[in-house]
This record gives C-alpha cells, sequence and structure tokens, in this order.
C-alpha cells in the first residue's frame, strides 16, 4: 500500500528505469529533474524539444545529454504530438511535459485516445500529501475538463479510482465536493453529488464509498458541529479521492501547495501509460518526486494489463 | 494599515461600544459576545424567549456586563424585530443566531424590510497570512452562486470598499481561473481579462486587478516568472477574486482545514455590518468578525 511520496521514491528506484519521453525541457528546473531522476536510476530519458534550449540548459545543470535519444522540434504542438504518440505506440513507457503549455499534452492525449478507440476520458489526477495524513489524497480532474457534466464526472471518477487502486486500496473513500450551502438553491455540483452516490450504489464504480459529505466542513466537523479550535479538525477524516465540480475549483486548490505544508504530484493515466503533468512553475524536486509516481503508476499500470 | 486580527481587535477597542443585536441567540455565542462585550466593542441586544436568555446568561461573562433583552418567543417574530432595530437606527450591528442560513439570509435581503443597501450583497472571507503580518481577502465565498461579470464587478467593487476600511491603499487583485492565459473556452479567463482591462484604464480607482491568474502564479512571484508573467500582483495578493461559489466556498475551508488558518467573515452591500454563523470560523475568529462589524460602522458611519 502506498502511503506517501516516498514510497513512490523508494519503489521508483527498484522498478526504474522506465522509458520517459520529456517534451520541452527547455527550463533548468525540469532538466535538473530529469537528470536527477535518471541518477537516481527511475528513468531513461528521450528528450523532445529546442535543440540549442535544451543543450544549454543541460550545460546549466551540468548534465551530459549526448548519451540520449534526442528528437529535435520547435513546434510546440508537434512536440507534444511525438511523444503521446510514442507513448501510445509502445515506445515509451511514460510522458512527461516540460516547459510547455498543458493543452497542447492534453489535445495530443485526447486524438491518441480517439484513434485508439478505447473511448477514455482524458482526465487529471492529483496526488497531495499531507502532513499527519496516512495516505496520499488524489484530485480530480484538476486539469481537462472544463465544466464536467454528470455523464464526464462518473469517466473523470473512474480514472481516479482506478490510479488509486493501482496504489493498493481496493476500496478507496470518495467525496464529491460542492460549494453547497444552506442558501441560493441547489447548486449542479450538489445535483451531481446526489447522482453519483446513486451511480455507486448501483455499482457504477465497483467496491467503493462516496461519503455522505460535500465540504470539508462536512468531512470534518460533520453537519452538526463546528470549529472550536483546529484541535478538534481530525485529518484522519480526509477521504482518499475528491471529485472536485469544475476545473476551476479543481486547479486552483490542487495547486495550495505553492502557500501551504503539503506536497503536490500530477498525472494523466492514459489507457496506455501514464503521462506527467508537472506545473510549469513548478521546481525540480516536486518534479522528481511526480516522475518517480509515474514509474510506480506505469509499472502497475503493465501488471493490470498483463 | 492593519495586518493582523489582534490589530483589528484593537483597533475596534477604540472608541465607543456598538449595539449588536442577535436574534434567537445560542448558548455558545454567550462566550463570545461576553468577551467582545468585556473589551468594549459592542453592548448586545438579545432578541428572543426573554426567560430562556436569562437563563443561558446566568453565570455567562456576560452576565456582569452591559446588555439587553427583549422578549419575543417567536422565532420569526424575532428576526423581523431585530432587523427593525436595525433599521430604525437603534442597533448597529446584525449577528446570525440559532435561525437558518436561508431565512436570515432571506431577511436581510428583502427588498422591503431588510437590510440591503448596494446593488449587490457578498462575502468576503479574510485570513491572516500566518508567516507574515498581512490580511488577505477570498471573495465571494457564500452568498453568489455563479455570478456574471457585471456581478463579479460589484463583488470586486464590495471588497475594494473594505479593504479600504483596513487601510490598504492601493489593493493588489488577482482575479483567478484555472490557467494565466485567456482561453476563450474557460468563462472564468475571460472575466478576469475583462476586469483587469478596466483596472488598466482606472474603473477600480488605485486597486490593481490582475487576471486570468491561477493559483501559483497568484501566490509565488518566482512561480510567475517563471511563466513568464511579470506583475506587481504575483506573490503580493490583497484580495483573491474567485470565479464562482464552488471555489470560494471550498477555497476558503481549504484555507481553515489544511492551512489551519483563521477565517473572519464580513458581509458588503448591506446597510449595516452583518455577521454569519459559519460552522467553521473558530469562536476565536467569530470575535474578530464583531470587531470587524464595529471597525466597519466606525470607519464607513454604517455604510457597508
Amino acid at each position: 500500500m502506498i502511503r506517501s511520496l516516498v514510497d513512490f521514491s523508494r519503489i521508483a528506484k527498484e522498478k526504474g528505469p522506465k522509458k520517459l519521453a520529456v517534451l520541452a525541457p527547455e527550463d533548468e528546473e525540469f532538466m535538473l529533474a530529469v537528470k536527477r531522476s535518471w541518477q537516481m536510476g527511475y528513468i531513461e530519458p528521450v528528450l523532445i524539444g529546442n535543440a540549442e534550449k535544451m543543450g544549454r540548459v543541460a550545460e546549466k545543470v551540468e548534465f551530459e545529454i549526448g548519451g540520449f535519444e534526442k528528437i529535435i522540434s520547435d513546434d510546440r504542438q508537434a512536440i507534444a504530438d511525438l511523444g503521446i504518440s510514442m507513448l501510445f505506440s509502445g515506445e515509451l513507457d511514460i510522458a512527461s511535459k516540460g516547459q510547455i503549455p498543458t493543452s497542447y499534452i492534453y489535445r495530443s492525449i485526447i486524438r491518441e485516445e480517439g484513434k485508439s478507440g478505447s473511448g477514455m476520458t482524458v482526465s487529471v489526477v492529483t496526488f497531495w500529501e499531507v502532513p499527519g495524513l496516512h495516505h496520499l489524497v488524489a484530485f480530480t480532474d484538476t486539469g481537462v475538463n472544463i465544466k464536467p457534466d454528470f455523464k464526464t464526472k462518473v469517466e473523470i471518477l473512474k480514472n481516479a479510482i482506478f490510479v488509486y487502486r493501482l496504489l493498493g486500496y481496493p476500496q478507496p473513500k470518495i467525496a464529491v465536493l460542492s460549494g453547497q450551502r444552506e442558501i441560493g438553491g441547489t447548486l449542479v455540483s450538489y445535483k451531481d453529488y446526489e447522482l453519483i452516490r446513486e451511480a455507486a450504489a448501483s455499482g457504477d464504480f465497483g467496491d467503493c464509498e462516496i461519503i455522505d459529505a460535500t465540504s470539508f466542513t462536512d468531512i470534518f466537523l460533520g453537519t452538526k458541529s463546528r470549529l472550536a479550535d483546529h484541535s478538534n479538525v481530525n485529518m484522519e477524516k480526509m477521504p482518499h479521492i475528491l471529485l472536485f465540480p469544475c476545473l476551476d475549483t479543481g486547479n486552483i486548490i490542487c495547486k495550495l501547495d505553492f502557500f501551504l505544508d503539503v506536497t503536490r504530484c500530477s498525472l494523466v493515466a492514459t489507457s496506455r501509460g501514464p503521462v506527467c503533468i508537472p506545473a510549469r512553475s513548478d521546481f525540480s524536486d516536486n518534479i522528481v518526486e511526480q516522475l518517480a509516481m509515474c514509474v510506480v503508476v506505469s509499472d502497475r499500470m503493465e501488471g493490470e494489463v498483463k | 494599515m492593519l495586518r493582523s486580527f489582534k490589530e483589528i481587535l484593537e483597533a475596534a477597542k477604540e472608541g465607543d461600544a456598538k449595539k449588536l443585536v442577535v436574534s434567537c441567540v445560542e448558548k455558545r455565542d454567550m462566550d463570545i459576545l461576553g468577551k467582545a462585550a468585556v473589551a468594549g466593542i459592542i453592548i448586545p441586544c438579545l432578541v428572543g424567549d426573554g426567560k430562556a436568555i436569562e437563563t443561558i446568561i446566568r453565570g455567562t461573562l456576560l452576565a456582569s456586563l452591559e446588555y439587553e433583552i427583549m422578549d419575543e418567543k417567536d422565532p420569526g417574530r424575532a428576526l423581523n424585530r431585530a432587523i427593525r432595530l436595525i433599521r430604525e437606527g437603534h442597533a448597529d450591528i446584525f449577528m446570525q443566531g440559532n435561525i437558518s442560513h436561508q431565512a436570515f439570509i432571506d431577511a436581510i435581503l428583502d427588498a422591503k424590510n431588510g437590510l440591503r443597501k448596494r446593488k449587490l450583497v457578498s462575502c468576503i472571507s479574510v485570513f491572516q497570512l500566518p508567516k507574515q503580518e498581512k490580511l488577505v481577502l477570498v471573495t465571494d465565498t457564500f452568498i453568489n452562486n455563479n455570478p456574471t461579470i457585471a456581478e463579479k464587478q460589484l463583488i470586486l467593487e464590495n471588497a475594494l470598499r473594505f479593504a479600504g476600511i483596513l487601510g490598504i491603499d492601493t489593493p493588489k487583485v488577482a482575479a483567478l481561473a484555472a490557467i494565466e492565459q485567456v482561453n476563450l473556452s474557460i468563462p472564468s479567463t475571460l472575466d478576469a481579462a475583462i476586469l483587469s482591462k478596466m483596472s488598466e484604464r482606472k474603473q477600480f480607482g488605485n486597486a490593481i486587478v490582475e487576471g486570468p491568474l491561477d493559483i501559483d502564479c497568484a501566490l509565488s512571484q518566482v512561480a510567475a516568472a517563471r511563466k513568464g508573467l511579470q506583475s506587481v500582483v504575483t506573490g503580493n495578493v490583497d484580495i483573491y477574486l474567485v470565479p464562482e461559489i464552488d471555489t470560494g466556498y471550498l477555497l476558503a475551508e481549504s484555507l481553515v482545514f489544511f492551512g489551519k488558518m483563521q477565517m473572519a467573515g464580513v458581509i458588503m452591500g448591506t446597510a449595516n455590518p452583518v455577521i454569519l454563523n459559519l460552522p467553521f470560523v473558530s469562536d476565536e475568529s467569530r470575535i474578530t468578525e464583531i470587531a470587524l462589524a464595529a471597525l466597519i460602522c466606525r470607519k464607513r458611519g454604517n455604510d457597508a
């Protein structure tokens, strides 16, 4: 059972190296992360991007990239298309975003999923490691679906449950979040919560529990009590998966790690393997953790397929 | 400029006590009202079942202080009487007691007998940053579900008025969205861009509105620079304007539960300060809410 990011690092050392396409590692933090992940035996990189920029940042971080496969391209979409198509063709185990807007990568994934006929909805799962909590928390969707309807949320949730089960949790607990308060009528996000609970009761998600809570107050305090002070907040009540109402909410809250004492890692679990989705503002330490997570997820996805 | 909850409390202690009216008061509010009263910030006026109120006051801090009870057994009539006291100028601050949010907000927003003063009433969550002496505001976190661009302008203007009360002369505003680029498929980025352009044209006075900003760019100047974004707002935000209520409510809760931050809520757009009874506001922060309400009374002559 994977309980922390350290677990990912430990297992990635055992299961690596995995072949990884890095899409535009043209920034020092990304190249440094590739260097350190390679040194730790997580990955064997294939570098796709602008030759001059990759060479310059590699030199700055003292990384000898002469021996690695390099594919030279300046076009952002072409870089994304190439790396993702290599993942889908089985040439690679993992693809990772470098200094390239994520929308290009999502577009490439959506095209490849379409071509493969998988029918898979593309969504991002972001893990938080929270101090004092003995499991990782998965947030979804934090990257792709702008305003998902109920059917799309079902698919997003299925993706997250699939990933979470790979961590060794056969019966994850899930909260479907909403800004529902006592005022202002019933929000769409709350109606979706009710529908998802019905779907779960019908067995649509397999063995899991949709908890009776749509807000953090409900989760930590229940519907009857109030916050006296922070000592009565039991973090262990946190479910494994949080389904967010929309992209704005998911993305804004998942990146609070820039402010809070939590660590964030994000990925897209495509039908052919994980795509690592660090933010363009992430630093190398955090990117290394995200790559380790993808190595483990890749390994366990292979196991699932087998 | 006020930079912490402590400074808010100290500032509120200066000047005359304001009359705070609450209908259907609860026992757990007595300690809070007592502490605010002993600090000289308020004189509580409790509207409800007189005998029941006297029973719950007994033995509390408030028992030895100045307070007023108005006997009104029916909760609905007590609520209306409390609002009437405010409207007629007999009280200054209205605090939610043991009454549902819907009934309370409906009473406040009632066009004929309520307390609405401006075109739009909105809620601001005030947080004190843990590592520096700075207050940040997040809005709207409770009232408006899916504000239009016109309503976002009003929500922002309410927040700017409140920032003025805190003494923030040049408020820096992050109009939040999922991404920092304008994307025609993501409505929040368009609204944020429009507000940002309005700010460039000085339509919000001294305020500087930057948007769209994703949260990493808003929180960190370094993160913003890595995305090629240079602004005086990044890493130094006073007001976070959220796209809609799902984000606003859950963001406020996230800062409370994950950030272990104290939050005080403020309602703007009403004729007098109004204090909500939110479950994730700690007892300590409820005293700050009362102090803020008193400050609003003093600094704006009840013009919230």
